[in-house]
């Protein structure tokens, strides 16, 4: 065994942390200073041309879905549940890349051009239901980008004798000044940088504290130590089932749908290589983040109490008291390579739903000014920055502030995914389910009523037909309808017998199956004996290159659309169409 | 059951190096064929 921890663990000094902070973003700065054009491309700032390879996508899409808090969360994870607390995070977390993709592939077949999936929702319905799905994309980025601020201030406060203001700034402007002159295409490339050193790091890293904290007999001396549980120590534990896992499994969909980082990546990969892309982040993401919990394992088995008694800095800690100055400072670029790609993400993400949502599409695509939609994806870029170190100051509890959001996504899952199956849905059917999903949620998440009596049966009822919801959308986008169906009635009969008088002490769980089921029975009795009849091929000619250079002939709109020309509501000229 | 959990906390990071790998070598060849097609590579 090692000598026990003093408590004391390894700085990087200023002088070090000021060094490898230089060397981060002055080599990121390079990469986006080597691609950047005189004249950008507004398309190209977005989705850079619809048309990436597989190396660089899946590095994007690995690196941007591993961020600094999925890190600490599996940390936090592995600590309190044991063995299973980091797969009930990560592996939910991974399959929410792999679930996406099948309808990843139906949304670039309907909108192959696109540029946001609310972009898609106003060729598709129009400007009600892109408005809500750009307004909860937005709400996400920006909590997203205030979370990888915090976590890298608190990074450097930690390591260094920098205080927690000066790590944000910081933060904030290394990863704004490599992102704002070429948008997108310098965060997927410098994605790849990144998720090099942080993979890097994790092969490294791991086993490094595994056996430097003592190896495999770390194990039967935490048992013999009485610092794990039954529960802990179990591959099957319920309490990391029901608290860990389960909301996570109801979010899997919610948090694909509702991220436009995800979005953009689709619309950016070559169409033939969305599946292994997505298969190859699921792989990653899930690897690496279960791997990093594996050391909030070996601080439970090890008996390690988290300084400060918080939890969120176990990481460092563990780093910090066993490696090397030379593995702390590979940790450190691991953090920070995190939390920027996924920074970045949520800039560029941001910049194009202003860009495409807020100024291109009100304005009509062949109307837009390129240059204009340009500039307000920079200044986008700048506000966003502005008001995440806000909140980033302000100390909001942001996984909270995450889950929260994520059930929020559940609400529009279904009827967004019905929108690109199902030609009855209407734009009628979307707002409404998805505004009463939201009435129903809130006070079963927050606890504005007491869940008893009628309303906790009621709501249980919700959360088993939920249950039917999530597990039948998962199934449709690999077998169909038909199995959809079978599995989600028959999740929904296997739960009934112990769901009512259970769920309702599960008020995150509950809340979040209540919203995917409100929002799918809401949608259904809508549009089930609704007359229209949607002509998919619409969206194609609505979405599209805003910028002339990029503007081919097959973008060019059919006739008796001209609504969209001139900026009117695509419902008026989309109804001709149904 | 140590011998389990050691193969299950080093199993992580195998699998993470099986995919920088991956990564590395789809990146290599893109950026093969965008120098072959006379192109940036994003």
């Amino acid at each position: 065994m090692p000598p026990a921890p003093s408590g004391e663990i390894v700085q990087l000094g200023i002088i070090g942390v000021a060094l490898l902070l230089l060397l981060f973003y002055g080599g990121t700065m390079w990469m986006s200073v080597a691609i950047s054009r005189k004249q950008e491309n507004a398309d190209d700032y977005m989705t850079a041309g619809n048309r990436i390879g597989f190396g660089v996508s899946a590095a994007s899409m690995t690196a941007t879905w591993i961020w600094a808090s999925s890190m600490y969360a599996s940390v936090t994870a592995g600590y309190t549940y044991g063995v299973s607390g980091p797969i009930h995070y990560g592996l939910w977390g991974a399959l929410m890349i792999l679930f996406i993709y099948p309808f990843g592939k139906r949304i670039r077949k309907v909108a192959p051009r696109a540029h946001t999936l609310a972009e898609v929702m106003y060729a598709r319905h129009g400007r009600s239901s892109q408005l809500m799905l750009a307004g909860s994309n937005v709400l996400g980025s920006v909590i997203s980008l205030t979370s990888n601020f915090i976590a890298g201030g608190a990074i450097i406060a930690m390591l260094s004798p920098l205080n927690f203001g000066a790590g944000i700034l910081i933060i904030a402007g290394g990863v704004l000044l490599y992102t704002l002159w070429s948008g997108f295409r310098a965060s997927v490339l410098t994605d790849f940088a990144q998720v090099m050193a942080m993979l890097g790091a994790a092969v490294v890293i791991i086993p490094a504290v595994f056996f430097l904290a003592g190896g495999p007999s770390m194990f039967a001396e935490g048992v013999a130590s009485g610092n794990v549980t039954p529960q802990q120590e179990s591959f099957f534990s319920s309490d990391a089932f029901m608290n860990q896992g389960a909301p996570y499994i109801a979010a899997v969909l919610a948090y694909a749908i509702g991220n436009q980082t995800i979005a953009q990546r689709l619309f950016a990969v070559r169409e033939d290589l969305i599946k292994p892309t997505f298969v190859t982040a699921t792989v990653g993401y899930g690897a690496t983040v279960i791997g990093v919990g594996m050391l909030g394992v070996m601080a439970l088995y090890l008996g390690i109490e988290p300084m400060g008694g918080d939890v969120n800095n176990l990481m460092p800690q563990m780093v910090g008291t066993y490696l090397p100055v030379a593995l702390v400072a590979l940790a450190f670029v691991m953090i920070i390579g995190s939390l920027s790609s996924t920074a970045d993400s949520d800039l560029a993400a941001l910049s194009s739903i202003v860009m495409t949502d807020i100024y291109g599409q009100s304005v009509g695509r062949r109307n837009a000014d390129p240059k204009l939609m340009l500039l307000i994806g920079r200044i986008t870029m700048i506000v966003a920055t502005g008001l995440a170190l806000y909140f980033a100051t302000a100390r909001f509890n942001i996984l909270d502030l995450l889950v929260f959001v994520g059930a929020l996504w559940g609400c529009l899952v279904f009827p967004v995914i019905a929108s690109f199956y199902w030609k009855k849905v209407t734009n009628t059917a979307f707002t409404v389910s998805v505004l009463v999903a939201l009435a129903v949620f809130l006070p079963v998440r927050f606890e504005l009523l007491p869940l008893e009596g009628a309303w906790a049966l009621l709501v249980e009822l919700l959360a088993i037909i939920g249950v039917g919801v999530v597990l039948g959308i998962m199934a449709f986008g690999f077998f169909g309808l038909r199995a959809a169906i079978v599995i989600g009635a028959t999740a929904t009969i296997a739960v009934l017998p112990f769901g009512f008088g259970y769920l309702r002490d599960f008020e995150t769980l509950s809340g979040s199956l209540v919203a995917y089921s409100v929002s799918f029975l809401v949608c259904w009795l809508l549009s089930v004996r609704s007359s229209q009849d949607f002509d998919f091929s619409v969206i194609k000619s609505v979405t599209g290159d805003f910028d002339e250079e990029t503007a081919t002939a097959e973008d060019e709109e059919p006739t008796g659309h001209s609504a969209h020309r001139s900026g009117g509501d695509p419902d008026d000229d989309l109804l001709g169409a149904r | 059951m140590t011998a389990l959990l050691t193969a299950y906390v080093l199993m992580w990071p195998v699998l993470v190096l099986g995919i920088l790998i991956t990564i590395a070598r789809g990146f290599a060849k893109d950026a093969r064929e965008a120098r072959k097609e006379g192109r940036p590579i994003i």
